[in-house]
């Protein structure tokens, strides 16, 4: 019962973090729902053996089940990971990590065209080659690999003519 | 044989472009003929005996059982030989209405498109290939009213819209028929038993019917379309809008006659809707001085008509609907192209300016009161012989007294409104005759012969056929016994002796005339009293009022932040939970006893720490709670049994920590103050969620005996993989496959922090504001203690985490423990660095993290030399047990430190990383710069040319 | 085609991506590989779907554990259409990156591979934990993409939809996770062959397996979970749109197909709840789809209407609607992406997405206003297209379990779509004029531009002279929308597909024996 309670406090915790409006504290609030979450999948084995799950166990009565547990094991490391690139996304807003900021003020609304790197194949100067070459791609499904290098030379002979 | 008719149009279809690039304007003549050669084929086909229906069939859909079935019967033949020879004549026509210059490939290409959609619609017997043909006649009139100029778009869109309403009623109408009758076979559906069983199928179909049917052939309430496409060129509007599409509407409801026609509900659904378009179009025309318009009001009110006569049903009235139907074709579409040549020759169309045009026009002056008295039903005219058959139907129509007065009255006003506008169009187009030939006034001279043939043509065969009626009986008994169900002899003849409806007829001649010699202060009397609402404002009005609504829909979505999206499901969660309370009966008695005296200070030290974190109202004190709450954790998982799983969680948390504080230092310090209102709304919602899934997790676990898995693992773990760390072996050995997916979760995460940060640059590093003179202030003295102890501590945590790499298998440990123990010595090495830029590590993290996906995905593929995908194999190698998930291990190592550094590098370093222009670029950038040489060099060079013009912003 | 052999779908697309992010300075082999790559993954689930029109459902426990202790792989004819057609719309929507210039971003070719190497693990794999993992490989690379510009000049715009993307799927991903654990507390395994019938007979893992659909739904976005697709999808760069579009919904909504045919095994005490949350998802969506006034923002809305209409074959679960289900799924991914793909071409070429100002396309861009139209009218299910296919069947298979409203609302929203198919059409193609405010050109503009409502970076865009959409651009737009238009006309192959994989969900005991022996 008391994990029951444990996981239903940090589930409420969670929930009111990640209402506000900073990012910081919308992250600190999944870093609880992800405990609560691995709470969760720890009580699923079962609270009430709590052995270490170690070699061939002789009484199985007492020892806790080592399925759950490495479950948790991964959920953490992914809930690290994704942790760790959303602190990166509270950072790379605005001057601050306000999530309800206007969108569009500083920049144009607009999708703007120049965030686009420029493509290396320059559709315009490509004319039947570059549509044989995504027709080919798409339609003829068992393309050999070979043709793909080939294709690929007439590309690179293009793009070393441009850059260098 | 049937089927080649229907490819000829196609292909006339195909070759529609191609024609008009070589003859210009004058493939109307060379598309022409193959119409009319298709119409020759369909009658030899039938091989002069109309009555035996022709049938062919090509498989499309056989899951469906649809398939692209043909059957010619009479009905079939009288409409298909309307579309091919109508549409023969109109091309012909428009070879000479065209300008000579001007691109009119698509108008072809959709004419005859249109043409060979009607044909198909027209001979089909599959309900599906019907509705398919029915939105293909949509389809063309989209497109061939909107390419008439920008001012032709918004009718354009009315009409599609309003004719595809009826084409999804017409749907709805083929489902149900399909399911109700079990087939799509139009033939089998007319004579299947349901119609009489089942009272509910029969309504719904007949009023979806008699929708879509209204909706195509303009009927009240949708009769505002059809005026609002005039804006279409003459052929269009003589094609589509007077001889075929409209009449699509009126050959559904003959076809499916036989079994509705006995139906109340359809009978009052078609009269009255009849009754009443046909009076409205009626007094609309009278109202209108553009003829286009007006002809536009009188095909509504004499669709009407046709409406009326169907809805009676009688064997009489169905025939007069079918010589009718033939009747209207040929003097509606004449009458069209004669405006068309009027307008084409007077340069207007309005009888206001027309009468200032002295018009010397005589070829076109007859014809138009050829096709205007066929129209108004004169003697000795074909309208005439149709008009007389209506009222005899009429006349003897059995039921409530008060019906055949109805319809006669009803019928007999239109009429003599139709006499009255006959005329109007007849004096309006050349009321200029008279005028003295005096200087101002502009001469109209008579069209070229090429141009006035096809509708002359028209108006003199309703004049032929008028005099020798009889010529169509042999094409219109068959039809009308296709939809009367029963055997129809028909003998059409002018003068059927002195009988009622001769009467009648002679009352309504009367009084048109007097209409007409009256026809000032009839004009006058006419104008103010319109329809007060049009119909085109409604259709306007709903469609703005449905956009509203959206935009009101679309802002409940609120925007891009996240907190409304993230609510609803919380509270989804307490809904579920009220749910599983309710549903779930009585659960299974808790195994064993779950919880334990000491849990409760762990429980009470989690729940101090969530408090606290709520209420910080800095962030530096909000991120020390966290790392509290983390170490609640690990203890719990202690307390649990679960070794491995503390040990990971401990390091994560110092982990996590890190990264918050290098993050910390870019953002305010203080959280802002949130509103009363907001917080208790977050504060309810999340103790919703809160207790909704202590419930779940009370009620859900704890209850059940230890699962086979846990059991199989206990047993044979051990020995089946050699390693007595059991939650080791299943991560690396059992489940393996998750934990490849956790490595490649994790490596993604630093790819995915690098494509961001080279998207973005972070916001910019707050200064501490500490004043210089600090002794803290220099951080190379104040980090030479840490910097001691790193030269001991870095070799030392190198040999810990190597040492629990290897003894993964047997103790906790394994590869995500090492290398998070890896990841704090080089946290330990950055925090050492006396300044940003000495603290960047050298190494590749993307290298790194690539090398760690290499080896891990390699090991899996190794497994297939024992069988499968990632299946562990044991080696020894001088007397050392080497096994693959060893290597595993070692590939999971390597993509977690890859992550570290990453985190660590481009985050932990100051700005000049992300100043594309800073110099120090360091090696990783460098490689960066000369893969994006290209991208860049474009790049910069246009904004830095584009940002000096726009600075002055 | 041995069933050992299905790890490969996964495991070449890791290996790749570990070597491309090793090599990071050599597009031309980043580009090469990659579209290598998905081209074998599209041939792999092709070869699939033929070996499944004559052969049973095959599984293979990986690494050979036992069965109930190996993570199993299955596939039937259901998962190799699915492999089959996200693996075209991989193919078509990388080409459009790279002609779009992604290509030279040195993250794009890793993220993309580990993006497909995750969507063929989710729909192989029968372990419900296993099927976490997968969605979470799946997840971190888009999120990547999301964020993918050229350097320094994400807008925030960009950022702001990533934040929102990212915190809704990491909730998501939790709910599942709890769900998976109810499931383990209640049932005691996660893998679906054990679990198979067994939420109809236990109430108790009937509601743990609700909370998993729950999750899988909110990732599906069926109202009232919905807002973020419509908000999200929007903000990034098309290409990646378009991917996502095919991609992420598709998966979950392949999950909750196959959970209720085999864990509830078509339990129909719950299909009601099916029926009503997926018609308001209908009226919903569409209803914001014509409020909206950006091309993406109008199919973004769209998309949650049309996954009502794929989501309602699973709530009818006839055969019928099962087979009208899934062809409408595999109609819809390959319509949306033309759909995303034609106006993201005119998006990046003529800097905006918002109605009316933008020069008429019609006339400039022929080719692409086709595509468009085409795809638009298979959209709103108009003939000959395959969407007119795909809605007749539904119509007729719901008609047919008599769910009788939820016929109705299917027609009422097909209106409604065609109504705001023709906002797009007349507010970019036709440039948004009507006659009376068409000003006349300001010189050197193209026609049709007051200059008054663009802001300074669009004037100086149009400025220069009128870009025209190369063909490498167009070409992905074009070439689905000859594929809805052949799987209009030649329905009848596909619907025997769908028909062989309705069968499979039907009567899931094929596929259960399969992984039981594997």
């Amino acid at each position: 019962m008391t994990i029951a309670i444990t996981i239903g406090i940090l589930v409420a915790g969670a929930v009111y973090l990640f209402l506000q409006r900073e990012m910081l504290r919308i992250i600190l609030g999944f870093i609880l729902l992800g405990h609560a979450g691995n709470l969760i999948l720890i009580a699923a084995g079962g609270t009430s053996r709590r052995e270490e799950p170690f070699g061939t166990p002789g009484d199985t009565g007492i020892v806790a089940d080592p399925l759950p547990q490495a479950f948790v094991l991964t959920a953490i490391v992914i809930a690290f990971s994704i942790t760790i690139f959303m602190l990166v996304l509270a950072v790379t807003g605005k001057d601050d990590d306000d999530t309800t900021e206007p969108e569009g003020d500083d920049d144009d609304p607009e999708f703007d065209v120049s965030t686009l790197p420029k493509g290396i194949i320059e559709a315009e100067d490509i004319t039947t080659q570059s549509l044989n070459l995504s027709r080919e791609k798409s339609l003829s499904r068992s393309r050999t690999h070979q043709s793909d290098n080939e294709a690929q030379s007439d590309l690179g002979a293009e793009n070393e003519g441009g850059d260098r | 044989m049937i089927l080649t008719s229907v490819v000829i149009s196609l292909v006339t279809c195909v070759l529609a472009p191609l024609l008009t690039r070589a003859a210009g304007r004058n493939a109307g003549w060379f598309l022409a003929i193959p119409l009319f050669a298709a119409a020759a084929v369909l009658v030899t086909a039938t091989g002069g005996d109309f009555t035996r229906p022709v049938e062919q069939r090509v498989a499309w859909m056989p899951t469906l059982d649809v398939s692209f079935a043909l059957r010619l019967d009479g009905l079939s033949l009288v409409f298909a030989l309307l579309v091919l020879v109508m549409g023969g004549l109109i091309l012909a026509y428009s070879a000479r209405y065209l300008g000579r210059d001007g691109k009119h490939g698509t108008f072809y290409l959709l004419m005859t498109a249109f043409a060979a959609s009607m044909l198909v619609l027209v001979m089909t017997d599959d309900l599906v290939v019907l509705f398919v043909a029915w939105e293909a006649t949509t389809l063309c009139s989209f497109f061939l009213i909107g390419r008439s100029g920008p001012g032709a778009r918004e009718p354009a869109i009315r009409t599609l819209l309003v004719t595809a309403a009826g084409g999804l009623l017409l749907l709805a109408a083929v489902a149900t028929m399909a399911i109700g009758t079990g087939t799509t076979q139009i033939s089998d559906v007319l004579t299947d038993s349901i119609w009489r069983d089942d009272p509910a199928f029969t309504a719904t179909v007949a009023v979806l019917l008699a929708g879509a049917a209204f909706t195509k052939s303009a009927q009240f309430p949708f009769q505002a379309w059809l005026p609002d496409s005039m804006v279409a060129i003459t052929p269009v509007s003589a094609y589509l809008h007077a001889a075929a599409m409209v009449k699509a509407g009126i050959y559904l409801l003959l076809r499916f006659s036989p079994p509705l026609a006995g139906e109340t509900l359809w009978t009052v659904l078609l009269v009255t809707s009849g009754l009443v378009t046909a009076l409205l179009g009626a007094a609309g025309a009278l109202r209108r001085f553009d003829l286009k318009e007006l002809l536009a009001y009188s095909t509504i009110s004499q669709l009407g008509l046709l409406v009326v006569m169907i809805g009676v049903g009688t064997e009489a009235s169905l025939k007069a609907a079918v010589i009718h139907t033939i009747a209207h074709a040929l003097f509606k579409s004449a009458l069209f192209m004669l405006i068309g040549v009027i307008d084409h020759q007077a340069g207007t169309r309005d009888m206001r300016e027309l009468k200032h045009l002295r018009t010397r026009m005589p070829v076109t002056f007859t014809a138009l009161v050829l096709g205007a008295a066929s129209m108004a039903g004169l003697p000795p005219l074909l309208g005439f012989v149709s008009k007389e058959g209506m009222f005899a139907a009429f006349l003897e129509v059995h039921g409530p007294v008060w019906f055949p007065v109805l319809l006669v009255a009803g019928t007999a006003t239109t009429s003599a409104l139709t006499l009255a506008y006959s005329a109007r169009i007849v004096l309006g187009a050349f009321a200029g005759k008279e005028e003295p030939a005096s200087a101002g006034t502009r001469e109209a001279h008579e069209a070229p012969a090429a141009f006035w043939a096809v509708p002359a043509l028209g108006a003199a065969s309703g004049l032929v056929l008028g005099v020798l009626p009889f010529l169509l009986d042999s094409l219109v008994a068959p039809a009308a016994t296709a939809t009367a169900g029963t055997p129809v002899d028909v003998h059409l003849a002018l003068w059927h002796g002195l009988n009622p409806e001769l009467a009648v007829s002679a009352v309504v001649i009367a009084v048109g005339t007097g209409l007409v010699l009256a026809r000032r202060p009839v004009e006058v009397f006419m104008l103010p009293r319109g329809i007060p609402v049009s119909g085109l404002a409604i259709v306007d009005r709903t469609r703005q009022g449905i956009i509203r609504l959206g935009a009101v829909v679309g802002n409940w979505t609120g925007s891009t932040s996240p907190s409304r999206h993230l609510g609803i499901p919380a509270v989804c969660l307490a809904i579920i939970a009220v749910a599983g309370i309710s549903t779930v009966g009585e659960l299974p008695s808790v195994v064993g006893n779950p919880s334990r005296p000491e849990d409760w200070l762990l429980l009470i030290l989690v729940a101090a720490g969530v408090a606290s974190a709520v209420y910080s109202h800095t962030r530096y004190t909000a991120i020390v709670v966290t790392g509290i709450i983390g170490f609640a954790m690990t203890l719990w998982y202690f307390i649990l049994g679960a070794a491995d799983v503390a040990l990971t969680q401990l390091l994560v948390e110092i982990l996590t920590v890190c990264v918050l504080v290098l993050v910390l230092r870019r953002l305010p310090n203080k959280f802002p103050r949130e509103s009363r209102k907001k917080r208790l709304g977050a504060g309810l919602v999340a103790v919703a969620a809160g207790t909704a899934t202590t419930i779940g997790v009370w009620a859900l676990t704890g209850r059940r005996e230890m699962s086979e898995a846990a059991e199989y693992f206990m047993t044979q773990g051990e020995e089946a993989t050699g390693g007595a760390n059991l939650v080791n072996t299943i991560l690396v050995d059992f489940r393996a496959l998750d934990t490849l997916g956790e490595v490649t979760v994790l490596g993604v995460a630093g790819i995915a922090i690098a494509a961001l940060l080279r998207s973005r640059a972070p916001s910019a590093i707050r200064s501490a504001k500490l004043d210089t003179g600090t002794p803290i202030y220099d951080s190379l003295e104040n980090s030479v203690f840490l910097r001691v102890t790193t030269r001991v501590l870095g070799p030392l945590i190198i040999v810990l985490s190597l040492y629990l790499l290897l003894r993964g298998h047997q103790e906790p440990g394994g590869g995500f423990i090492s290398a998070l123990v890896g990841g704090a010595g080089f946290a330990l090495l950055y925090l050492a660095a006396p300044s940003d830029a000495a603290a960047r590590i050298r190494w590749p993290y993307l290298g790194l993290i690539g090398a760690g996906f290499l080896v891990a995905a390699g090991t899996g593929f190794m497994g297939y030399l024992e069988g499968s995908f990632l299946t562990p194999l044991h080696t020894e190698v001088l007397g050392v047990k080497l096994t693959s998930p060893l290597l595993f291990d070692v590939g999971v190592y390597l993509g977690v430190l890859g992550v570290m550094l990453a985190a660590f590098n481009l985050l932990g370093r100051h700005d000049e990383h992300s100043d594309p222009t800073h110099p120090s670029h360091d090696a990783e950038d460098e490689e960066h710069d000369a893969f994006l040489a290209l991208d860049d060099m474009g790049d910069d060079r246009m904004d830095r040319t584009i940002e000096d013009e726009v600075t002055s912003r | 085609m041995t069933a050992a052999l299905l790890p490969f779908f996964i495991g070449i697309p890791f290996l790749s991506a570990g070597l491309l992010s090793i090599l990071g300075d050599r597009p031309r082999l980043h580009v090469s590989l990659l579209l290598a790559n998905l081209v074998a993954s599209t041939a792999g689930g092709l070869a699939l779907v033929a070996h499944f029109t004559h052969a049973d459902p095959m599984a293979h426990g990986v690494a050979l554990w036992p069965f109930g202790i190996a993570i199993p792989f299955a596939a039937d004819m259901f998962a190799a259409l699915m492999l089959s057609v996200t693996g075209i719309l991989s193919v078509t929507c990388a080409i459009f990156a790279l002609y779009s210039g992604h290509a030279t971003s040195r993250y794009f070719a890793p993220l993309l591979l580990v993006l497909v190497a995750g969507v063929n693990g989710a729909l192989l794999t029968a372990d419900l934990f296993n099927l976490f993992v997968f969605v979470e490989v799946m997840l971190l690379p888009s999120y990547g993409l999301f964020v993918l510009a050229s350097r320094a000049k994400a807008p925030y715009r960009q950022i702001a939809g990533a934040r929102l993307y990212v915190t809704i799927n990491l909730l998501t991903s939790t709910i599942f996770l709890g769900g998976v654990g109810f499931v383990y507390g209640t049932a005691g395994t996660v893998n679906i062959a054990q679990l198979a019938g067994l939420a109809r007979e236990d109430s108790a893992v009937a509601i743990s397996v609700g909370v998993v659909l729950f999750a899988l739904s909110i990732k599906a976005s069926v109202v009232p979970v919905h807002g973020w697709l419509a908000r999200a999808y929007p903000s990034t760069s098309p290409a990646i749109t378009a991917l996502f579009s095919g991609l992420h919904t598709k998966v979950a909504i392949y999950a909750i197909y196959r959970i209720y045919a085999v864990i509830f095994d078509g339990d129909a005490r719950f299909l009601w709840i099916g029926v009503l949350l997926f018609s308001l998802t209908m009226i919903i969506g569409v209803l914001g789809a014509v409020g909206e006034n950006t091309t993406r923002s109008i199919l973004a809305f769209h998309m949650v209407s049309q996954i009502g209409y794929i989501l309602l074959g699973v709530a009818l679960f006839t055969e019928f609607g099962l087979t009208a289900g899934i062809f409408y799924l595999l109609h819809h991914m390959i319509v949306k992406a033309s759909l995303f793909l034609s106006t993201g071409a005119i998006e990046i070429k003529y800097g905006t997405g918002t109605l009316g100002r933008v020069p008429e396309i019609l006339k400039r861009e022929p080719v692409i206003a086709v595509a468009f139209f085409v795809a638009a009218l298979s959209l709103a299910g108009l003939p000959p297209f395959s969407g007119f296919v795909a809605k007749l069947s539904l119509i007729m298979a719901s008609i047919e379990a008599d769910q009788i409203a939820a016929a109705v609302v299917m027609i009422v929203v097909s209106l409604f779509t065609i109504l705001s198919m023709l906002k797009i059409w007349s507010g970019i193609f036709w440039g948004g004029r009507t006659a009376e405010d068409q000003p006349e050109a300001e010189p050197g503009f193209p026609a049709g531009t007051n200059l008054g409502t663009l802001t300074r970076k669009q004037v100086r865009q149009l400025a220069e002279p009128t870009p025209r959409i190369g063909v490498g651009l167009a070409a992905p737009g074009v070439i689905l929308a000859a594929l809805t238009l052949g799987l209009g006309l030649g329905a009848e192959l596909l619907l025997t597909l769908s028909q062989t994989a309705a069968q499979g969900l039907l009567d899931p005991s094929s596929y259960v024996n399969a992984v039981m022996n594997s």
